[in-house]
């Protein structure tokens, strides 16, 4: 016997409805709907016959170069290029990786698994998509299409990652890493000391393999595992040796490469002081409390712009005689110093959030505290610190503009190059700082939607 | 016979707990002082070696640079005094911009919950643009588009704004400084301060009173009537006893029409820095003000309206006190971001401590001690506003058993 169902309510208000309930649902309410509307034609009327009449675009669609890559030699651009795709992979494989285990997870749960749309990816990153686009209609050749396709082109391939069976998931992390490494490389050369980025890399990856082989614990996995991180470094050194690339340090990057690169460089490396930092506050033994609480305290105390001037003006004489740093170097050390203050009030929060019977089951199994530390309270510290991190990060992404005041030439500091040729002396100031406000704005844009998504899928305990 | 006594378990000192703690303290401690160390040792090396010394005595030697905007300055008086004219720069900035901020933050964060969806449409694309676009940006897009290239005439041919009825102005506006009616002190105008001074304490005392009048006898207690009434009364009482502490000033142009002399000057630097630094933290507040708000639990806004209170009731003695208690202490934190932002105005010449900082470093005074002095100033900033900061959030605590 089937009972006839009638069809759900519809939520959905019809056109007056919606509009008397959303916009007039009481006097006052009316009132400043009646005043807000011609106001606010105006101000999109304003802003279109800006946008579309007056602005002369001509800055921007000239040195649209200039705005990516500044004074990056022009002959190895293809360095640059070749760093796009190497990401554009690495993105596509850490996505795909990402989904499947996704999948994975949602599976073994008993959850059904909605796997991502296109739709989807739009609607989070249309803000980046929107500059992307932006960039190619001032383009004024064929190249950045060929590029961009080919990134997506890439980026799709490595997407392919998400069909691999689960026990290649670890591989699929691996192979990103190494992507994004080869890509730093591409740039920066295999000279000097790259080999020790790379080997770190690889020696991660070699111990994880191996802890994830199926030998019996104890002695022989600790060797095994040593063996093996101490024959990929030789491994890896050896090939550097042999494989020597010269290429363009970051002292001659500029324009929005370097504003990114600046920002991620400056996150990843204050991360383990701010780790340690926070570590030390929250420890028991005074003296080491109370070094780095000074330190977190003063840093947080002053502006970032009094470290840089530090760091342009002074860090040169607190050195050895004789070593030079480039200003760009200096900089990404006075924003890692200023960054690991921040990071450790970050990473301080998520250990305090973490309830004290964590601890103690630990201790009730015999764990030994750094044991507790490493399997218990920094796992979970650190996932919950997540969204707050990528937080941090965008405020340095967008102190990073700070960079253009001690005469560094990164998106926003290349206008003075602009402005100096004899087209622009006096023109075209307003549209250019449109056009980087819209970049600043696109990745910010992106990125903090992305952490109140994180926010949102940690707080439901998967993810 | 005595059996001996049984030996002395001896923990090793590398299992000893209490020997551990200890020695990794002093690794700490010597670990950091070595880092120091090593990094004074170059730094006196190095400034031996170019003839540079570390001590502070050129805070009594003369600036020798013009402060812009501000002729009275003399280049021959000490860089002291220049850092006291950078202080008091960055407090205005700080000041106006905290203004603008938390006006328009509560107005925005407000918008974001209204009913209307225009107005809360409007208050997020608000907060999502501006949250987004470094503060840099924002102050050097009004310098260069509202001021250096923007739609104003040169202050010889400053668009006046006159009295109806005088020759005074009422407005000024420039490409290089707009000016308002101010006030300028008179003779007496310090012995007016103090008595306003005491006059606040006296309206404090009397809002402590009639609070006590309130708790033990419930009639209703109007403080903020009482305090009012009691400041305005005792700055009526002082201002005519003194006989006109200060007077309205009006904006005019100096002789040469290259600055503005009396009212309220206000250079392009300061209103970009002071706009753009409002705006950006607007949308940081408005972001707090609306969480503050939806954190407060709906079963008091329920309560309250089974109470039968009005919404502006419920809003004022419901929601609002407890939505405060969680707004407060992060919007002082805003606050202070604003107070060390306002070290960008080095970008638009705007002469605070961080720019005149910057121009005295490229004067040849000596970096470090510079820089310590401008970070010292900051601290201090940065310490009153934490300092004010503990004390509410010693006020806002929940009172609990």
């Amino acid at each position: 016997m089937t009972v006839a169902t009638p069809p759900p309510p519809s939520t959905g208000l019809s056109g007056a409805a919606w509009i008397r309930a959303k916009l007039f649902p009481n006097i006052w309410s009316g009132i400043l709907t009646v005043v807000l509307v011609p106001i606010l034609l105006y101000l999109v009327y304003r802003t279109a016959l800006f946008v579309f009449v007056n602005a002369d675009w001509e800055a921007v669609e000239r040195n649209l170069t200039l705005f990516m890559q500044g004074t990056f030699p022009r002959d190895q651009q293809w360095r640059l290029v070749a760093q796009i795709f190497l990401f554009a992979l690495a993105l596509g494989v850490g996505a795909g990786t990402a989904s499947a285990t996704a999948r994975d997870r949602a599976l073994q749960a008993g959850l059904a698994y909605r796997p991502r749309t296109l739709g989807s990816v739009l609607r989070r990153f249309w803000s980046l998509i929107a500059f992307v686009l932006i960039l190619l209609y001032f383009a004024s050749t064929v190249t950045p299409w060929l590029v961009v396709l080919g990134a997506v082109a890439l980026a799709i391939i490595g997407l392919q990652s998400y069909r691999l069976p689960t026990s290649f998931r670890l591989y699929g992390w691996l192979l990103m890493a190494l992507l994004l490494v080869a890509g730093f490389q591409v740039v920066s050369g295999t000279t000097g000391r790259a080999w020790l980025v790379m080997a770190m890399v690889v020696g991660v990856g070699a111990w994880s393999l191996t802890e994830s082989s199926r030998i019996a614990p104890g002695w022989g996995t600790w060797a095994l595992k040593t063996v093996a991180v101490v024959v990929s470094t030789i491994v890896v050194f050896l090939v550097y040796s042999v494989v020597t690339v010269p290429g363009v340090g970051w002292d001659k990057w500029s324009g929005l490469h370097l504003t990114l690169w600046v920002s991620a460089l400056a996150i990843v490396l204050s991360f383990p002081i701010g780790l340690f930092l926070a570590l030390a506050r929250r420890s028991t033994l005074p003296a080491l409390r109370w070094l780095a609480t000074t330190y977190i305290e003063l840093i947080r105390g002053v502006p970032l712009i009094s470290l840089l001037f530090l760091g342009q003006y002074v860090l040169g004489f607190m050195l050895p005689a004789g070593t030079t740093l480039s200003s760009i170097s200096r900089a990404i050390a006075a924003m890692t110093l200023f960054t690991a203050a921040y990071v450790a009030e970050i990473v301080r929060g998520g250990l305090q959030s973490l309830p004290v019977g964590q601890i103690e089951a630990g201790q009730a199994l015999g764990l030994s505290t750094p044991s507790v530390m490493r399997l218990i309270v920094l796992p979970q510290a650190l996932r919950a610190v997540i969204p707050a991190m990528v937080g941090q990060f965008i405020s340095l992404f967008k102190d990073s503009s700070l960079l253009s005041i001690i005469a560094i030439l990164e998106f926003l500091g290349v206008r003075s190059l602009i402005h100096a040729q004899p087209d622009f002396r006096v023109t075209a100031h307003a549209e250019t700082l449109v056009f980087v406000a819209v970049g600043y704005w696109a990745f910010a844009y992106a990125m903090s939607r992305e952490s109140q998504r994180l926010e949102g899928r940690l707080r439901v305990g998967y993810g | 016979m005595t059996s001996p006594p049984p030996p002395a378990s001896r923990v090793p000192p590398w299992r000893n707990i209490r020997f551990l703690r200890i020695l990794g303290q002093v690794l700490a401690v010597v670990l950091a002082f070595l880092v120091l160390r090593w990094l004074a040792g170059n730094l006196t090396g190095n400034l031996d070696r170019l003839n540079m010394g570390l001590d502070f005595g050129f805070l009594s030697r003369p600036t020798q640079f013009q402060i812009p905007y501000r002729p009275s300055f003399d280049p021959r008086s000490p860089v002291t005094s220049m850092v006291l004219v950078g202080v008091l720069n960055t407090f205005l900035a700080g000041f106006f911009g905290i203004l603008i901020a938390l006006a328009l933050g509560l107005v925005v964060g407000v918008s974001r919950l209204s009913a209307n969806w225009l107005v809360a449409k409007l208050a997020t694309v608000y907060v999502e643009f501006f949250r987004n676009i470094p503060p840099l940006v924002i102050i050097i897009f009004f310098a260069a588009a509202l001021f250096t290239y923007g739609p104003f005439p040169n202050l010889r041919e400053a668009i006046l704004v006159g009295l109806p009825g005088s020759d005074s102005k009422l407005l000024i506006l420039s490409n290089d400084q707009w000016g308002i009616p101010g006030f300028t002190g008179g003779r007496n105008w310090v012995a007016f301060a103090v008595i306003l001074g005491v006059g606040f304490v006296l309206a404090v005392v009397v809002w402590a009173w009639r609070t006590s009048v309130n708790d033990r006898t419930g009639k209703p207690h109007h403080r903020l009537a009482w305090f009012l009434g009691v400041l305005t009364g005792i700055a009526i009482i002082g201002y005519l006893a003194l006989g006109g502490p200060f007077s309205m000033s009006w904006p005019a142009q100096s002789e040469n029409r290259r600055l503005i002399v009396g009212g309220f000057a206000m250079n392009w630097g300061f209103m970009s820095l002071t706009a753009a630094l409002g705006l950006y933290t607007a949308s940081h507040v408005g972001e707090i003000v609306r969480g503050s708000i939806l954190a407060v639990p709906r079963g008091q806004n329920e309560a309250s309206s089974a109470l039968a209170l009005s919404g502006f009731q419920r809003y004022r003695f419901v929601v609002l006190p407890q939505a405060l208690r969680i707004a407060i202490p992060p919007i002082i934190n805003q606050c202070l971001n604003l107070v060390k932002n306002t070290s960008l105005g080095t970008a638009v010449a705007y002469a605070e401590i961080t720019a005149l900082t910057q121009t005295s470093i490229g004067n040849g005074r000596p970096a470090l001690q510079s820089i310590v002095v401008m970070m010292v100033v900051y601290l201090a900033f940065s310490l009153t506003i934490s300092l004010l900061l503990n004390v509410v959030n010693r006020r806002l605590q929940l009172v609990t058993r």
